[in-house]
């Protein structure tokens, strides 16, 4: 059986890493955006950013919008082909199933 | 963090079913809704340059009477309700994203606001030597052919094959309007031109449900 990525196999991981690969490519989105497309609470998406930051995933700017402190997120080209690993593994380890159901 | 979010899927269909629905969610926060971005406008051209085919007819009798400020002013506040509309729209998608993507769009709106800008210097200064119904036509094909081939760009630049096809379209409407001459180039704008955006809206609101 294929190892998955165990840094993306858990759900909220996923579903950050699963939103930000749907930004086009060098594309950041700012924390509170991404927090209200999540529903996730701040401290919540903080730990899970920090985690994904920490495995190269995910890049995490500070900078500023006019005097206003911004924090920008974005999927790394190495998060980005670990999240399509991670789901040509899923799809690998669900294909035997489908060709079953399907004759 | 709560323990249960750092639990894997529970197998890997519910993974997959979570990677797809959560793209799918995404990418529609991230791109503004195609009908707040067409239909005002489509609704505006249809209307606005409706009531200048029925006032402003070919020929010198009003098809309908009304108030002669009224076509003009119509046009005028839909076309700026719809600016607005797109504007929250877009501002509403793209508002909190940085990058490549803000960067095209801020360089798009530049694109528009200096040729409307050329437009207008333009078309004011040759409108006092040209008789009433030709600066009527040089303002409404200056502005609707600026527009076309914008959306055009607009193609180019997001790799838009609705915005891009909705530009040639709007260019070759403005083009037969422009030949057929005053009056008739209202017609053709608000059914053709407006009919056209409306399309457009609808096509890409299918894809975007399609893709869900």
């Amino acid at each position: 059986m294929t190892e998955l990525d165990p840094v993306i196999h858990a759900q909220a991981r996923l579903r950050v890493v699963a939103s930000l690969s749907a930004l086009p490519d060098r594309d950041q989105v700012t924390f509170p955006r991404l927090q209200e497309l999540l529903g996730m609470s701040a401290g919540n998406l903080s730990v899970h950013l920090r985690r994904l930051e920490e495995a190269g995933y995910v890049a995490v700017t500070k900078t500023h919008r006019g005097r206003t402190p911004t924090t920008l997120i974005a999927l790394t080209s190495r998060g980005r082909l670990a999240f399509e690993e991670y789901t040509e593994a899923i799809r690998a380890l669900l294909a035997p199933a489908h060709t079953k159901e399907t004759p | 963090m709560t323990a249960d979010d750092d639990l894997p899927p529970e197998n890997p269909a519910a993974a997959l079913r979570l990677i797809d629905e959560q793209r799918a969610t995404a990418a529609r926060q991230f791109e503004p809704d195609p009908r707040a971005y067409y239909w005002p406008w489509g609704l505006a051209w249809l209307i606005g340059f409706g009531l200048h085919f029925l006032y402003f007819s070919p020929g010198d009798v009003p098809l309908v009477e009304m108030p002669s400020w009224l076509p003009l002013t119509t046009l005028f506040v839909l076309l700026a309700a719809a600016g607005a509309v797109s504007a929250v729209a877009g501002a509403r998608a793209y508002g909190q994203v940085a990058g490549e993507s803000a960067q095209r769009g801020a360089w798009y709106g530049w694109s528009w606001g200096l040729g409307f800008l050329t437009l207008f210097v333009l078309a004011g200064r040759l409108s006092d030597s040209l008789p009433p119904d030709l600066v009527g036509l040089l303002w409404s094909a200056l502005a609707v052919g600026l527009t076309g081939i914008l959306h055009m760009a607009g193609g180019a630049v997001w790799l838009d094959r609705t915005l891009f096809l909705l530009g040639v379209w709007i260019t070759v409407v403005n083009l037969l309007g422009t030949i057929a001459g005053p009056g008739w180039h209202a017609l053709v704008v608000a059914v053709a031109g407006g009919g056209g955006m409306l399309l457009a809206g609808l096509l890409g609101w299918l894809r975007r449900r399609g893709r869900q």
